[in-house]
């Protein structure tokens, strides 16, 4: 094509894509949202039994604070790591004093990491917005990196903790 | 090479002083309490990082370092609502003298430390 390549490139260089700062702007702006949306899979969820005992605020707990925890991460483009992920470590350590099965924990994270990427995902396909794809993989990257440092401490905590409910509840039941 | 018991000692310390500093709080004695909390959250993470390289479990759980969403770990720890609302309180007191929130604070290090420990 003379005088040019494809127009669609010229479109493409005229749009401000989202950086990973704006992608967490818009994260912590829809927290609320995000919140519910995840509260609705977790009841949703027949696989999960230590929730039917939480009132609402009990179930959400700490997770909006772990949602600021992770977007801070995506703003400076933290890897999470032990020393930066407290939120994580708070909302284990809550879990289990409430009781919470470790097997229901882990999974109640699952939907949390679903709802986060599908959030990234509806971000991504909205034009208005238009994240930059190394921003939005970076975006995920911190999510599951973030999920699974809470996932591995809260492995460590309920297999190897005396006082674990969980098995205190087992060996009872035996 | 430090044992596990020494390592139980370092956690039931741990916790002891952030009860104390929570206990602080509760009664409104805010000053240099920033300072120590930055100092509890370094000796926090390095029980943190012990236990998760390996070789050591937890005897007792180390109370989480954050407190800020967490009214059921604070009346777990025996606090009333006079002494949640003056702790809750006390991240209120550090965004007003800061200009900053508390965790940032925490970041900042010796910026926002006590002028006296300066």
């Amino acid at each position: 094509m003379p005088g040019g390549g494809d127009p669609g490139d010229v479109r493409q260089s005229e749009i401000t894509l989202m950086n990973q700062v704006e992608i967490a702007d818009e994260i912590e702006a829809t927290i609320d949202t995000l919140i519910e949306t995840w509260t609705e899979a977790v009841r949703d969820d027949p696989r999960i039994e230590s929730d039917a005992t939480l009132s609402k605020p009990e179930l959400i707990d700490h997770v909006p604070a772990i949602l600021h925890e992770i977007c801070a991460l995506i703003r400076n483009n933290e890897t999470p790591e032990v020393r930066n992920s407290q939120e994580a470590r708070a909302n284990v350590y809550v879990r289990f004093h409430q009781g919470y099965k470790g097997r229901d924990l882990i999974r109640e994270l699952s939907l949390l990491r679903i709802t986060l990427l599908d959030h990234l995902l509806d971000i991504s396909s909205d034009e208005t917005l238009a994240p930059d794809p190394e921003s939005s993989h970076n975006a995920a990257r911190i999510f599951n990196l973030y999920l699974d440092e809470e996932m591995r401490y809260a492995i460590s905590v309920y297999g190897t903790a005396p006082s674990s409910p969980e098995r205190s509840s087992s060996d009872s039941s035996s | 090479m430090i044992s596990q018991e020494e390592f139980d000692r370092f956690v039931n310390d741990y916790n002891e002083d952030y009860k104390l500093l929570l206990t602080r709080a509760s009664k409104r004695h805010y000053d240099c309490l920033i300072t120590s909390f930055m100092v509890l959250k370094d000796f926090y993470n390095m029980i943190q990082v012990m236990y998760d390289t390996g070789g050591y479990t937890f005897k007792d759980m180390p109370y989480p370092f954050s407190f800020r969403a967490d009214d059921v770990l604070l009346r777990e720890l025996g606090f009333d609502d006079v002494g949640i609302g003056n702790i809750f309180g006390f991240l209120h007191f550090v965004k007003e003298t800061q200009g900053m929130e508390f965790e940032a604070c925490l970041e900042a290090g010796t910026l926002a430390m006590c002028a006296r420990v300066r």
